[in-house]
Order: structure tokens, then C-alpha cells, then sequence
């Protein structure tokens, strides 16, 4: 269907005339010109010269307009390849917008996301037109109380909106230097700030020790001339190893002992069990994307920007919803009014984020009001089939021979 | 396997929704452009051809001085050359928009080329859709700086439509302010495409003109009101009598009437309706759909992805910020909560927890596997005990139990 639509675009591009016409029009002037000379230097050859105006002028306008003719059915094939490549494809209708009450709150996510993506400038001329326009809205000079509300826009719970943009300031000039520089001190120095220290020991974290372990292995292949191990590379390796590793024993002892048996193996590596350690292509992608999760994370912020997951799991959940559409418009309801799609939407497994339990008895999904409850069995299942299954009373699990007691059941949380 | 397949195949011709205003909008401004230039040369040929046939008759029988023979041409040179110069501006704008929906074409091509929704490359094309998503929400909400400075800063400004928007923010925006100069100039440049519109723009703004007459109180005015209705609305009768009959009414009350609907048609608030009456007229001439783009896509996105779990009292033990043995999910992340609080959530026939759960004595279910990895990771921790990432209690390992989900 594309190709149809690149094809028609391009037989169309060769019926564009409009050179041609101009062409018609400026060869029109100078014949006049030159008929104006005529009459100028001889007026005796006026009529004459004029007379056999007649002819050419019309025929120019003639050329122009099946040049125009000659566009007109080229767009018209063009925008029929189109119909085509849509068809049957309409773009969802209006009449039932969630969204548009909600103004705020896509700004406020697109803000964050300007922000997550390093597009710092963008993000404040952002919040400055919104406050102008908040302004013009109450019909009065735009005021602090405006670019306050605007900026409020980015609070996080209770971490107000000019840390958070700080914040993200920091993720990005530590991604950058990571990244651009393969410098790693900025990413070490934040994993060591007192505070971020201990929430990432209490999330099981491993990213500090990720980082010093790839400078460990940067430092071996020679620091900023990568040339390679070299003695040289390896004696500052060691010397890191020694300054910086006491504080990962004991908890890192294999991972350090790994890297201390390898330095047996140099200038060899390559042939080594160690040689993933030190020749790893994604190493720096991969400690990049550890420290995103982590820092977003002590955000409570996921590690990906939401904007960008939702808007691409909604242009996949799209064609689905659309056929739906016109299913539930026959039988007058939108599918934007339950609680539930009433339809299961296909995303690839890596946009599932949170365990789902669906009922094996009532085939719903459990929710706070109706929750999970397990039997003594380890079976289970939710709390209203549980009610209507027991009766009160002693009852079989649906899928073993085990009795209980409803009382015995309890809430799980998946 | 099968259903991971059908999960991740890109099916690029049914995927292309959100993408038809791309190659829609330079079409019909392209359609728009032919008639301009159809316009202007039918304007000069029916002077320039009479014309010229009338001189050479007069000529012939001698009613014509040559000096005034010498006029009309200067006249017809003069035409003509002004002509070729519009042809010649409108000429550089179709060069402009052929030049852009080549390079949409482009782009949507590269679709076809992406086997699988987890490639790389759909990654890449997909952020180039959510910053156009992001431009054309910008654009619609007058934010045109922002909208311009993120088109620049990634490269994509063939791909957005900044002119078109912005014009429409500048009429919008003086209907906002009480004026329908360059609304009533914009109707009459889209005279035709009007007819088929399913709204009175032009027959609104029109009955504004004729209330701003009325309201100055004045005698003579009320002459000016009345023939300018008699021109302007009388032609609408058929379909807007009853509008019609209430501007005749209008002059007999003042405009500090209370009586209703008097009092409605004397008030300010409908420059805010005409105002949002011609974008929505605008939007419609033009393929535009009348709402947001991102929100097409982001009501359908954060239902998709939404769980009973986002919205929980309860802190969900498979995804949450407080271990890394989990990843935050996007709606349960602050940029998204809020909205997506009162949308429908995702339909799920199975269900999909780790093979391996274990519910600790607090009720709290994961998997074994990771369970034990996380225990392990944090130090300080006894031999034989485990810790719930999410609440740090610490538990005995004899304490986990099986669960089993069907």
C-alpha cells in the first residue's frame, strides 16, 4: 500500500507543471513587450500587430491550464492512493475524550519527559508558555503566581519542581560524562553520596560496585588512551583496585577475586575465562542503563520514559481498540466508560510490568475490593468466588482434594 | 512462542493510524495551492483575452489612438507580470509541500522495513512518533515556541506542521480578542471547501459583525445592522431562520438585557465560541482530527498497560521502586498516575505471575528465584533468613510457602 502511495507521490512530482507555466507566462510578456515596441516605433502596424496577438495569448492560457489539468488529476490519483493506504482506518472520534479534561497532567507528563530526555531548554520555554497562557487566561499580565503554578507542574509528591528539574540536570551531565567521556567519576560520586548510599543498599543494588569495576577495567585497558592492556594500564588498575575495593569485601569477594585472577592471565585475556569481564562490547550501555533504573528509581520514577511506553503501547493497542470501536458503536457503548477493556490488547512481554492474576474461577481480575485469597492448599483464587463457593462453611478447593474453612483462606498480594 | 510471535509482529499497514494527518495535511494543502493558482490564471485570462480582442477591434476601426493602444498593453504587461510573480510565490509553496510529504513517505516507509516491535530500529522510529506527537499537542495548545525549539532540536521539522498551526493560532487568537477581520479573510479564501463544512462559521461570525452593530445603541448604526444582515445572513435562511428571526429581535432589547437569548448573544463569551468554532472549522478543512493526537494515543496506551495493581492501596510486590528486583511500571510513575486513574484497565484472560511464587507470611507473593538473589544481595543479612524487598521485614526461609496459581 506504501509503495502504491511513494509511487503515486512520484508520478505526481512529474506532473507538476508549474515551471512550464511560468515559462508560458514570461514567453506571453515578451511577445506583448515586443508588440508594444512594434506599436511604439510604427503605430501605422498597430491593428495588424495586435490581430496576431490574438492567438499565441490565448494559446498560453490554454498550455497553462492543461498543465494545471494535468496536476489536478495527478493529486487526485495521489490522494486516491491515500484513501486506500487508510482505509477502512478511520482515526478514533471525538465524542468521548478522557483526556481533554486532563490538560494538565499530559503537560506535566511531557514536561518530565522533556526532562528525562535532556532537553532542558525546550522544557522551561515549555512551562513559560503555559504560565503566559494561564496569564492570558485570567486576563492579566502574566504574574509569579502563574510561572509558580506552571512550574508546580513537576512536583513529585512532596520534592518540589525546581529540585526535581536539578535532578534530572544531574542524570543527564552524569549519563553525558558516562557515555560521551567514559568518565565514571560523576556516576561513582553520586552511588557514594551518603543518602543515595543507603536507599541503593536497601534496594539490593549493585550499581556502585558495577561502576568501579568497569573503571577497574578501563583503567587496565589504559584509561583515556584505551590502548589496550598495557603494564602500565594494569599497575593503575591494581593501584584502584587496592584504594577502592576494601569497602565491597566481603560482599563482592568472588566478583573481586575474579578480576584479580585475570590480571594472571595478561597480556592473554582474550583467551581466558575472563575475557567477558574485559572485552564486553555493551559494558557501558549496560552500566548506563544501571544507573537510569537506580537514579529514577530512588525517584520512585520508572526507568523508561512513561510517555514514551504509554504513546507506544497506545499506537499498538490502537488497531485493536479501533476494531472494537465500531463493534461497541453498533451496540451503543464506549469502551472508555468500564473498568475494563473489554477486549485483550497484545503487547510484547516486555511492556508487562506487574504480575496479573486473573480468578480460575470467575475468569476476572482481582482488584483491592475483590483481592486474591489463598486456601491452606496454596491454591488461589478471588475473595467473591471464595464467598460463593464456601457458603461459610468447610469446602473443597476447585482443583484439589484438599477441604478448608473459609476463615483459613488469606490475602495474598501478587 | 506463537503468542510471543503475534505479540511483537509489526504489521506496518495497520499500524500507520496515527500517521494519516502526516500525509494528509500536506495533500490537501497541495489541493489548496492548485486551486490558488487555478484562481488567479481563470482572473487574468478573462481580463487579459477580452481585453486584448477589444483593442484589436478598436484598433482596426480606428477608435483607438495609438497612445491608447500603447496603455493597454502596459496595462496587459503589467497583469501579466504580476500574475507570473504569484505563480511564481505559489510555485516556491508547492515545491515546499512536495518537497515535505516525499520526506513523510519517507519516514512511513521506514516502517515497512521493521519486522518486529522489539527491534531496535522500532524503538528509534518510535520516539520520532512521540516527538511528533509531543510538537503537534504544542502546536494545538499554542505552545509554538516549544513546539518549534523540539522540532528544531530533533531534526523533524519536515515532519511537523508549524505554519499551518500557527496561522490558525493567529485567527483563533483575534477572535479571541473581538476581531473578525482575518477570520471572515480566511472563509473567503476557503469558499469553496466551506460548502461542505458541517458548521456556520462564516454565517456566525457574520451575525457577530451585525451584533457588534447593534450594540453600539446607535440610530443610524441600526440601518448599517440591517443592511448588512439583509446581505450577509438572509442568504442562510433555510437553514438558520431561527437564528436569523432572534438577530431581529436582538434590536429591541439593550445589550444590558436580562432577557434571554438576548442576553447570551450580547455577551463576550462567544468570541471564545467563534474562536474555538474556527479552529474546529480550521482542523476540519484540513483532515486535522479535532483532538490531540497524544491523546488518541496515550487513552489507548495507558489503558493497555494499566492493572488493577497501579491504583492499589497496596504497594505491588512485582513492580515497585523499592528493590531492584523490580521495575517501576510507567503508570504507576508519576508522570502517568494521575491520568490514568479514571481510564479503563487492561483485559487479561490469563494469568502471569513468576513459575516459582512463594508467599511470605505477610501475604506477599514472588518469585523464589529472585527472592533468594535479592536476600542475598543486601549484606547483613542471617544465613537462612530472607528479606521482602518491598517492606523490609525480615523472614525465616521455613516460613515461605508454595503458592500455586492456576
Amino acid at each position: 500500500m506504501m509503495d502504491l502511495v511513494q509511487k503515486e507521490h512520484e508520478r505526481l512530482s512529474k506532473r507538476l507543471k508549474s515551471s512550464q507555466s511560468i515559462k508560458s507566462v514570461q514567453e506571453a510578456i515578451d511577445l506583448l513587450q515586443s508588440t508594444r515596441d512594434k506599436v511604439a516605433s510604427d503605430p501605422s502596424q498597430a491593428s495588424i500587430s495586435l490581430a496576431k496577438l490574438q492567438t499565441p495569448i490565448k494559446s498560453t492560457f490554454d498550455a497553462i491550464n492543461d498543465n494545471l489539468k494535468e496536476t489536478h488529476g495527478g493529486l487526485n490519483k495521489y490522494s486516491k492512493s491515500l484513501d486506500k493506504l487508510f482505509k477502512d482506518r478511520p482515526l478514533p472520534n471525538s465524542e468521548h475524550d478522557a483526556l481533554s479534561a486532563q490538560e494538565h497532567l499530559i503537560n506535566r507528563a511531557i514536561a518530565m519527559h522533556l526532562l528525562r530526555e535532556g532537553q532542558f531548554s525546550v522544557a522551561s520555554a515549555f512551562l513559560s508558555e503555559i504560565a503566559e497562557k494561564k496569564a492570558a487566561e485570567r486576563q492579566h499580565e502574566i504574574d509569579s503566581d502563574a510561572i509558580d503554578e506552571a512550574a508546580a507542574l513537576l512536583d513529585i509528591g512532596g520534592v518540589p519542581s525546581s529540585k526535581v528539574r536539578d535532578q534530572f540536570h544531574n542524570m543527564y551531565h552524569i549519563l553525558h560524562e558516562l557515555k560521551e567521556n567514559n568518565n565514571l567519576l560523576p556516576a561513582i560520586e553520586w552511588s557514594r553520596n551518603e543518602e543515595n548510599k543507603m536507599a541503593l543498599e536497601a534496594r539490593g543494588s549493585n550499581l556502585e560496585f558495577e561502576l568501579c569495576r568497569l573503571q577497574f577495567v578501563w583503567l587496565f585497558h589504559g584509561g583515556h588512551e584505551q590502548r589496550g592492556p598495557t603494564p602500565g594500564g594494569r599497575h593503575a588498575a591494581l593501584e584502584y583496585a587496592r584504594r577502592e575495593f576494601q569497602v565491597f569485601l566481603p560482599r563482592y569477594l568472588r566478583e573481586i577475586q575474579q578480576l584479580m585472577g585475570a590480571m594472571a592471565f595478561t597480556p592473554n585475556l582474550q583467551d581466558s575465562p575472563y575475557k567477558n569481564i574485559f572485552n564486553n562490547q555493551s559494558a557501558w550501555a549496560d552500566v548506563s542503563h544501571s544507573f537510569t533504573r537506580e537514579f529514577c528509581a530512588l525517584l520512585g520514577l520508572s526507568p523508561d520514559s512513561p510517555l514514551y511506553i504509554a504513546a507506544t503501547a497506545g499506537a499498538i493497542a490502537l488497531p485493536t481498540l479501533l476494531k472494537l470501536q465500531t463493534i461497541m458503536k453498533a451496540k451503543r457503548t464506549e469502551w472508555t466508560t468500564e473498568h475494563e477493556l473489554p477486549v485483550e490488547i497484545p503487547l510484547p512481554p516486555s511492556y508487562l510490568f506487574h504480575s496479573i492474576f486473573v480468578c480460575p474461577v470467575s475468569k476476572e481480575q482481582t482488584t483491592d475490593e475483590n483481592p486474591p485469597m489463598m486456601m491452606p492448599c496454596g491454591h488461589v483464587i478471588a475473595e467473591e468466588s471464595l464467598k460463593r463457593l464456601c457458603k461459610g462453611t468447610r469446602f473443597k478447593c476447585p482443583y484439589c482434594p484438599n477441604e478448608s474453612h473459609p476463615r483459613d483462606a488469606i490475602k495474598v498480594f501478587l | 512462542m506463537a503468542a510471543e510471535f503475534t505479540s511483537t509482529k509489526l504489521n506496518a499497514d495497520n499500524h500507520l493510524l496515527l500517521d494519516q494527518p502526516l500525509l494528509r495535511l500536506p495533500q490537501e494543502l497541495a489541493r489548496r495551492n492548485l486551486k490558488s493558482v487555478q484562481r488567479i490564471v481563470e482572473r487574468e485570462k478573462e481580463y487579459v483575452l477580452p481585453a486584448l480582442k477589444d483593442a484589436a477591434k478598436a484598433s482596426m476601426s480606428n477608435e483607438q489612438t495609438p497612445n491608447q493602444t500603447l496603455a493597454t498593453l502596459d496595462a496587459m504587461i503589467s497583469r501579466m507580470q504580476g500574475l507570473k510573480r504569484k505563480m511564481e510565490n505559489l510555485h516556491q509553496e508547492e515545491k515546499k509541500i512536495h518537497n515535505q510529504s516525499r520526506k513523510r513517505i519517507q519516514h512511513l516507509e521506514q516502517l515497512y522495513e521493521i519486522p518486529s516491535l522489539t527491534d531496535v530500529k522500532y524503538d528509534h522510529w518510535s520516539r520520532v512518533r512521540l516527538d511528533r506527537l509531543v510538537v503537534d499537542h504544542m502546536l494545538r495548545s499554542g505552545y509554538t515556541e516549544s513546539a518549534q525549539q523540539l522540532a528544531q532540536e530533533k531534526d523533524i521539522e519536515n515532519l511537523v506542521d508549524l505554519n499551518v498551526f500557527v496561522q490558525c493560532q493567529r485567527i483563533a487568537e483575534s477572535l479571541r480578542h473581538g476581531e473578525t477581520k482575518d477570520a471572515l479573510q480566511w472563509c473567503n479564501e476557503n469558499k469553496a471547501a466551506l460548502k461542505k463544512s458541517q458548521y456556520n462559521l462564516e454565517f456566525e461570525l457574520r451575525l457577530q459583525q451585525y451584533i457588534e452593530m447593534v450594540r453600539t445603541g446607535d440610530r443610524t448604526k441600526f440601518v448599517d445592522a440591517m443592511a448588512h444582515a439583509k446581505k450577509y445572513l438572509t442568504p442562510y435562511i433555510e437553514t438558520q431562520s431561527a437564528e436569523i428571526h432572534r438577530a431581529a429581535g436582538l434590536l429591541a432589547f439593550p445589550p444590558d438585557t436580562k432577557a434571554e437569548p438576548y442576553k447570551f448573544m450580547y455577551d463576550s463569551v462567544r468570541w471564545v465560541y467563534l474562536s474555538r468554532l474556527f479552529i474546529r472549522t480550521h482542523h476540519e478543512l484540513l483532515s486535522l482530527p479535532s483532538r490531540p493526537l497524544i491523546h488518541i494515543a496515550l487513552s489507548a496506551g495507558l489503558s493497555a498497560l494499566k492493572t488493577p495493581a497501579c491504583h492499589s492501596a497496596y504497594t505491588s510486590p512485582s513492580s515497585n521502586p523499592h528493590s531492584t528486583t523490580t521495575s517501576v511500571c510507567p503508570i504507576c510513575s508519576t508522570e502517568l498516575n494521575e491520568l490514568a486513574r479514571n481510564l479503563p484497565y487492561a483485559n487479561h484472560t490469563k494469568s502471569s505471575v513468576e513459575p516459582d511464587s512463594v508467599v511470605l507470611p505477610n501475604g506477599r507473593v514472588y518469585g523464589l528465584h529472585r527472592l533468594l538473589d535479592m536476600s542475598k544481595k543486601v549484606g547483613s543479612l542471617q544465613a537462612g533468613t530472607v528479606k521482602d524487598p518491598t517492606t523490609g521485614q525480615i523472614f525465616d526461609e521455613s516460613d515461605l510457602k508454595k503458592v500455586y496459581i492456576m
